[in-house]
């Protein structure tokens, strides 16, 4: 699906004393399949952006469209397309409700009115995207699982609904490192299988860079850069300008570069890092050998 | 989300922010009560001259004071159209069986008028006092009780806690809604069983997180050591001001000739 943001304004409480402009004029376009991360500090904007594609805020001015058909609106074409969108919310866990697994991910397809078989399916091809056996999971309670097993739950609920559009707001918040690894390693898996469009808002921009290959940075509303991961998160001063810590990786080569050290800060997971060191360190190491 | 919701407080300084919670609970109880006692339409007028005068004293936001009224508009609507049809009178439109009085659209009118006051009075004391003044003016009206074995201070405890929790509900409320639409929930159409239904994603959420931050709420206190001790004392107590005599002296005054005038 193609995503057109057109000079998107967003206005919370307007006219009252708590009038808070949350995002000023946003152009952005995100075509099929493509992997975007957004990101930026606390009270940019990221959550209310993801929330006007997904069309559940009413713009102030400007529009959101969707395939050309404004995302919010109360059409049959628009709902059609809203039902392409899956988003999940911050702690998505929050919003569960059912008694077992197995009706907690079947609540959405179940809404979408699809038959009893095309439910039992979906919910175990969900559950299995994200690591969860359903033969031992399916029946058990939503609420004695573990914090990342429960967010996964919640996760197997938006996937259940095969969007073609899947918007994750934090996910992997609240998670400890191990649970934020395998999250993040099943919605690669889940990219890699259904080819459709990711939009992974996160303030980790370390997460980002395995997962999506374009980034946009907002602040105060604003887009303040949009481009290639590896463009965005090598330039340091231009996350920290907007408040945002560069991922440590490249924080290392910055401070190696500030040393003198010929290293391109560019680079995207840990190889690429350790690569880049050792392009510049080895060549000295063997002439040392050779002297 | 930064919702506005009724009953909710806003910081300012104006005249009407600085009076004494006491005195402005015990003016809020006598407009919300003199427009049931008032029997001459210039009683009304004096009270509708009351508020009005508060509300610009208040500098409350007019949309703000509309919104509240929006929480009481199905009530309204229904105890409008019930005095409509029921009360006895002058005929003026026979729609078949049913008869329409010149009496049944005042008594209708009146309801109404007495509803809106009361809602706009009662947002207007959560406008210009702040929750915690609130409780500290309730304990206090309340403390003659507390001779009698009345647990004046944790009844101000726990009307606090829900007072400072009601914003936050309703934001909660506010995304589970959204967050439920995404997953496919229709809370716009389908039939009455249907919407009913439909509110079960949002309310069982909605209830379980908000008995865990009860629970949690309890460990915190507990974990600094509060309990409720009788002789507790405040950082900051209440004193009447001039101001404070005046406005009461107004109101006073004012409700008096408001049940006077016949």
């Amino acid at each position: 699906m193609h995503i057109r943001i057109e000079s998107l304004t967003h206005i919370y409480a307007r006219g009252t004393p708590a009038e808070r402009v949350a995002l000023r004029g946003i152009t952005l376009e995100i075509g099929p399949g493509e992997r975007v991360g957004i990101s930026g500090p606390t009270g940019s904007g990221k959550s209310t952006l993801v929330q006007h594609i997904a069309g559940l805020l009413t713009p102030t001015s400007g529009r959101v469209l969707l395939d050309g058909v404004p995302a919010h609106a109360r059409t049959p074409e628009a709902r059609a397309r809203r039902h392409q969108v899956g988003l999940a919310f911050q702690f998505p866990e929050a919003q569960m409700f059912e008694l077992t697994v197995f009706r907690e991910v079947a609540f959405g397809p179940r809404r979408r009115g699809l038959d009893a078989d095309e439910i039992a399916a979906r919910v175990r091809w969900a559950l299995e995207m994200v690591g969860l056996d359903p033969d031992s999971f399916a029946e058990r309670v939503p609420f004695a699982l573990s914090g990342g097993e429960m967010r996964r739950v919640a996760l197997a609920g938006i996937l259940a609904l095969k969007p073609r559009v899947l918007i994750l707001d934090e996910p992997t918040a609240g998670l400890d490192p191990r649970g934020r690894a395998e999250v993040l390693a099943r919605l690669r898996a889940w990219q890699a299988e259904t080819g459709a469009t990711l939009i992974l808002v996160s303030h980790h921009l370390d997460e980002m860079a395995g997962l999506v290959d374009r980034v946009v940075l907002l602040a105060n509303g604003q887009v303040v850069a949009d481009g290639p991961t590896c463009q965005i998160l090598g330039n340091c001063g231009g996350l920290r300008s907007v408040g945002l810590s560069p991922p440590p990786g490249v924080a290392l080569l910055e401070a190696l570069q500030a040393a003198g050290w010929p290293v391109r800060t560019d680079a995207l997971d840990i190889e690429d890092v350790i690569s880049e060191i050792a392009r510049c360190f080895l060549p000295t190491k063997t002439q040392r050998h050779e002297v | 989300m930064n919702l506005l919701l009724p009953g909710m407080y806003f910081a300012s300084d104006t005249a009407l922010h600085r009076l004494d919670p006491r005195v402005k609970m015990g003016a809020a109880l006598v407009l919300m009560a003199l427009p049931f006692a008032a029997r001459h339409p210039l009683g009304h007028l004096l009270v509708v001259g009351l508020v009005g005068a508060a509300v610009i004293l208040s500098r409350a936001p007019w949309r703000a004071l509309l919104g509240t009224l929006r929480t009481v508009f199905w009530l309204g609507l229904f105890m409008f159209f019930f005095y409509f049809f029921t009360t006895p009178g002058r005929p003026l439109i026979t729609l078949g069986r049913v008869t329409i009085t010149l009496e049944g659209l005042l008594a209708g009118g009146l309801q109404v008028y007495r509803l809106c006051l009361l809602a706009v009075v009662a947002a207007l004391l959560t406008y210009t006092t702040s929750p915690l003044q609130l409780t500290h003016g309730l304990e206090a009206m309340l403390s003659p009780l507390a001779r009698l074995g009345f647990p004046v201070r944790e009844l101000g405890m726990v009307l606090t806690i829900a007072l400072r929790f009601v914003p936050t509900f309703f934001e909660e409320m506010e995304t589970l809604t959204r967050a439920q639409k995404a997953r496919g929930v229709d809370l716009d159409s389908g039939a009455p069983w249907q919407r009913i239904r439909n509110t079960v994603p949002i309310l069982v959420p909605l209830f379980l997180s908000a008995i865990r931050r009860a629970e949690e709420l309890a460990v915190a206190m507990d974990a600094r050591g509060f309990r409720s001790h009788p002789n507790r004392t405040r950082l900051y107590r209440l004193t009447l001001s001039r101001a404070d005599g005046i406005a009461a002296l107004i109101v006073l005054a004012c409700s008096v000739a408001g049940m006077v005038i016949r």
